[in-house]
């Protein structure tokens, strides 16, 4: 056999590199497992799970988490959907600005964001260097803080969830199936819930998946927003406890896990990449 | 001596034999092409031969010199890849210079040779462009500058004309053919297009499921069909099961209508069941001219192809085509009406079933 | 008003109705997303007594910690991009030209879609539990090699390379992610083509495989880049605030007005963002170029 060949049998350095990768990836899961089972001294157990699971304001959060999650998606398809099927089908011209606008959550990160939200809704909304009076602030009322951060969620998604769509809608052609259903006499109404809708359903699961991978553990629009959510709730339990919380981030490790599992399964391993937090 | 010698090469997968004992002997300045449908094994004998795969066993000779197992760098062949392979970080220029700067030729010396080969592909005006800013037959030509521009002792092209246009596929391989004979390098061809291979070769291998079916040159091919397989690929054909009938006059009967046959039946028996087949072009209707072989048959259907009309025909049970070249004042019969057909004695052919 | 896509060329004077469809989200974008950014924006250049001024900005380049502050977050982005890039890029390679068999490859890229997600608050806790110090691995360099990571080396998960290295558990996947599909545009020919021509694996690589990868390389570094920049959670779970970065800087002004300077503040932020808004247009314009080789 040739020399080239042979060289080609054993690829030496890829091994050590993914060796060196897998190794990198999967010590911190296993430290974190590891010490969440060790509550009780000398056995292993399932204590901390059973301790972090019955604490009510773990229930509290994460239910409130989901809550906001499920708006932010259903928030989400109602305001992207019917905007990306407008531009496809009626206003190609807007597709660069609207493209523009979803690039933008990558340059206002999280930070910033919930800077300028609070700022803004925190008081007043005036127009700038005057003193002309357009809002009461929201942050004063609770349903007006809720609102705010599903906002803020809504738009850090809105790169994925934008793309998700726009891509599903590419895919399946929106354009000639509507004209399609037209010329079958279908109303507006009847393409876009059957005709349109039942067709990007695979992008729309991705899309939810993954702004609900997002949601439910983010902490900076959440703790500055001071909404009881999860995120801000797992912090707190880091200053005070040891092991509920390396079991709890074990959990949502797995739980992230299945959403991408998930979007897997639906997009046939077309899955999106999102960032740090 | 032949220039390149492939010898008992068979290559196998796993439990699948791809190539299976391909032999073949090629003269320097030979242009030889490799025609079969899809998973033939054309290519991975091309392969074989540049170096990207091994056989599981036999030998390759170029040039009295065994390189079987030598490295797909260290052989001096040259190849065409469909998809042109063009770098798309280089200019043409500098895509035809590449073999030469990898072998460290001086500056001159690659530009000169870069500049003979841009003139021989007719492209001095694209020199500074990149494969994205040319068409594909421009990128094609590319390619075989850059592959001939290192004095390849063969050049092995993998069917490079199959992601081109009709018009250029057609100009841009009888170019290839020009640029070969002058230069008088070998080269072997893979293609599944039979009317490329018949055009451009000075011989053809056929070949089928790994195996080499007939080897000739195109007119032997296409007249003289050895097998059922390579009578189908090549060209159209009406074949019919037949049973012989009487051997020592190649008399044949297909489903009860009688032919003479030219082939030498001497070696069957009566009864035998052989196949019969009759290109469509060798038809045609007695009232024109009288031939060996006269049977009635009714007209079905009439299509019309351009330059050549095709005349569906039933004779006997046995449906057939007819191919007549298209003529202003042709007079056509009627579909539902009978008439007479006749074909010589040598247009029938019998193959083995 | 249903006018059909066919009809677009027609009513010019009509226009505003054909644009009604993307007024919601246009709406939403100001209101949530445009409105925030410009108040940042009129905020960095308003002075103490509401007045219109640059002072704030020139502080931006005067005032030490300030500067110190950028310039941290923008030494633990570089080195997370590069190591990031560097390491994410042989995984990529590893998995695709690299070799391996081909369930490695599922593996890391479903692994690598999870890991690029998980970050913040429980990637700090998965980290303290490894390198912490009473982690694991910290146990672990105890027992083998007899050396206290704490006492004995400069080690310190809660400073920069320790915060780096958790980066890393973010960046690797992304760095995966992106040039996995790049890596896999190298069509198998132009090796083909490039061995059949003379060269050496190595003269492959120099000469056709990295200059046409490089565009998709450095565009992805410069993501990494901005990733690392603009994180948060992951930073304050880990050092709770002891790592002067630009983000916590900016968090704590949020949180109560530490520069006695809302003006100030502001234009930290918007600091931040013109950092950012240079990374995404050389990613963009790496994109681009990228996109013209490996189509």
């Amino acid at each position: 056999m040739s020399i080239f060949a042979r060289i080609r049998r054993i690829p030496f350095w890829s091994w050590l590199w993914f060796i060196l990768g897998a190794l990198y990836f999967l010590l911190p899961l296993y430290a974190t497992v590891n010490f969440s089972l060790r509550m009780e001294r000398d056995v292993i157990g399932f204590k901390a799970y059973v301790r972090a699971f019955e604490d009510p304001r773990f229930l509290e959060t994460f239910l409130y988490s989901n809550m906001l999650a499920v708006l932010t998606i259903i928030a989400s398809i109602i305001l992207i959907v019917p905007t990306a099927y407008w531009i496809r089908l009626r206003l190609p011209e807007a597709r660069r600005i609207v493209e523009f606008i979803t690039l933008l959550p990558f340059v206002v990160p999280a930070i910033i964001l919930v800077f300028g939200l609070i700022r803004i809704y925190s008081s007043p909304v005036t127009i700038p260097f005057t003193e002309i009076k357009l809002l009461q602030p929201l942050t004063t009322f609770e349903v007006g803080t809720d609102i705010l951060i599903v906002a803020g969620y809504v738009v850090l998604g809105l790169p994925y969830m934008y793309r998700s769509v726009d891509t599903g809608m590419r895919t399946v052609d929106v354009r000639t199936l509507t004209e399609a259903a037209q010329s079958l006499g279908a109303s507006w109404f009847t393409i876009i819930v059957r005709v349109i809708l039942p067709n990007i359903r695979a992008a729309l699961l991705s899309g939810a998946l993954l702004t609900f991978a997002i949601v439910v553990g983010e902490v900076t629009l959440a703790s500055f927003l001071g909404v009881p959510a999860f995120g801000p709730y797992l912090f707190l339990l880091g200053q005070h406890r040891a092991y509920e919380p390396a079991a709890l981030s074990f959990a949502s490790f797995l739980l992230t896990w299945i959403a991408m599992g998930l979007i897997q399964l639906f997009t046939g391993g077309q899955g999106q990449t999102t960032g740090a937090h | 001596m032949s220039y390149l010698s492939i010898s008992g090469v068979t290559k196998q997968f796993g439990e699948t034999v791809v190539v299976d004992n391909f032999n073949l002997d090629i003269e320097k300045g030979e242009f030889v092409s490799f025609l079969g449908p899809s998973g033939c094994g054309k290519t991975t004998t091309l392969r074989m031969v540049a170096g990207f795969e091994t056989p599981t066993s036999g030998k390759i000779l170029l040039d009295g010199a065994d390189i079987t197992d030598k490295a797909p760098n260290q052989r001096n062949v040259g190849m065409i890849f469909q998809s042109y392979a063009l770098f798309p970080n280089m200019t043409v220029a500098q895509n035809i210079g590449f073999g030469l700067r990898v072998r460290r030729e001086p500056d001159a010396v690659v530009k000169q040779r870069v500049e003979e080969m841009i003139s021989l592909i007719n492209l001095e005006k694209h020199a500074n462009k990149y494969p994205y800013q040319l068409s594909g037959g421009q990128q094609q030509r590319v390619s075989l500058a850059r592959a001939l521009a290192i004095h390849p002792q063969v050049l092995l092209l993998d069917e490079p004309l199959s992601a081109l246009d009709a018009k250029i596929r057609i100009s841009l391989r009888a170019e290839i053919r020009a640029i070969q004979k002058k230069l008088g390098i070998t080269a072997i061809f893979v293609t599944h297009d039979q009317e490329e291979a018949l055009s451009i070769s000075d011989r053809i291998v056929v070949m089928n499921a790994g195996l080499m079916e007939q080897v000739g040159t195109p007119f032997e091919i296409y007249n003289f069909p050895t097998t059922v397989f390579v009578a189908n690929f090549v060209g159209s054909l009406n074949n019919a099961p037949a049973e012989v009938i009487e051997p020592s006059r190649g008399l044949i009967s297909i489903d009860g209508v009688q032919f003479e046959s030219a082939v030498d039946l001497n070696q069957r028996r009566k009864g035998d069941k052989v196949r019969v087949a009759i290109r469509p072009e060798r038809l045609s209707f007695a009232s024109e001219q009288k031939k060996a072989n006269v049977v009635d048959a009714i007209i079905e259907n009439i299509t019309f192809l351009g330059s050549v009309v095709r005349i569906q025909v039933k004779i006997g049970n046995t449906k057939f085509n007819m191919d007549t070249f298209n003529n202003p004042f042709l007079e056509l019969p009627k579909i539902g009406s009978t008439e007479q057909v006749t074909c010589s004695r040598e247009a029938v052919l019998v193959l083995d079933e | 008003m249903a006018q059909t896509a066919l009809t677009q060329k027609k009513s010019i004077t009509l226009d505003w109705k054909r644009w009604i469809g993307v007024f919601p989200f246009f709406l939403f974008a100001i209101l949530f997303l445009i409105l925030p950014s410009l108040r940042l924006f009129a905020g960095s250049f308003t002075g103490a007594e509401g007045e219109f001024t640059f002072a704030n900005i020139i502080q931006l380049f005067e005032e030490q910690a300030i500067l110190d502050a950028y310039w941290l977050s923008i030494q633990i982005s570089a080195a997370t991009a590069i190591g990031g890039g560097i390491f994410g890029f042989l995984l990529a390679y590893s998995v695709t030209v690299g070799g391996l068999p081909k369930p490695l490859r599922s593996a890391l890229i479903t692994f690598s879609g999870v890991a690029s997600n998980f970050a913040g608050v429980p990637l700090a806790f998965a980290f303290i539990a490894t390198l912490g110090r009473t982690g694991f691995v910290t146990a672990l360099i105890k027992n083998l090699f007899n050396i206290n990571l704490y006492q004995q080396t400069d080690f310190d998960l809660y400073s920069f390379w320790g915060l780096s290295l958790t980066y890393m558990y973010f960046q690797f996947p992304l760095m995966v992610l992106i040039m996995a599909p790049a890596l896999d545009g190298l069509k198998r020919e132009w090796r083909e083509a490039a061995e059949n021509l003379g060269a050496s694996t190595t003269q492959y690589w120099l000469r056709v495989a990295f200059p046409v990868l490089l565009p998709s390389i450095l565009g992805s570094m410069i993501l990494l880049f901005g990733n690392a920049f603009g994180a948060y959670a992951t930073a304050y779970a880990l050092t709770g605030g002891r790592l002067g970065i630009i983000t916590i800087q900016i968090g704590a002004q949020i949180r109560g007005d530490v520069l006695h300077n809302p003006g100030l503040g502001y234009a930290m932020a918007m600091g931040m963002v013109v950092i950012m808004a240079i990374s995404l247009m050389g990613y963009s314009w790496l994109q681009k170029r990228s996109e013209r080789w490996l189509r």
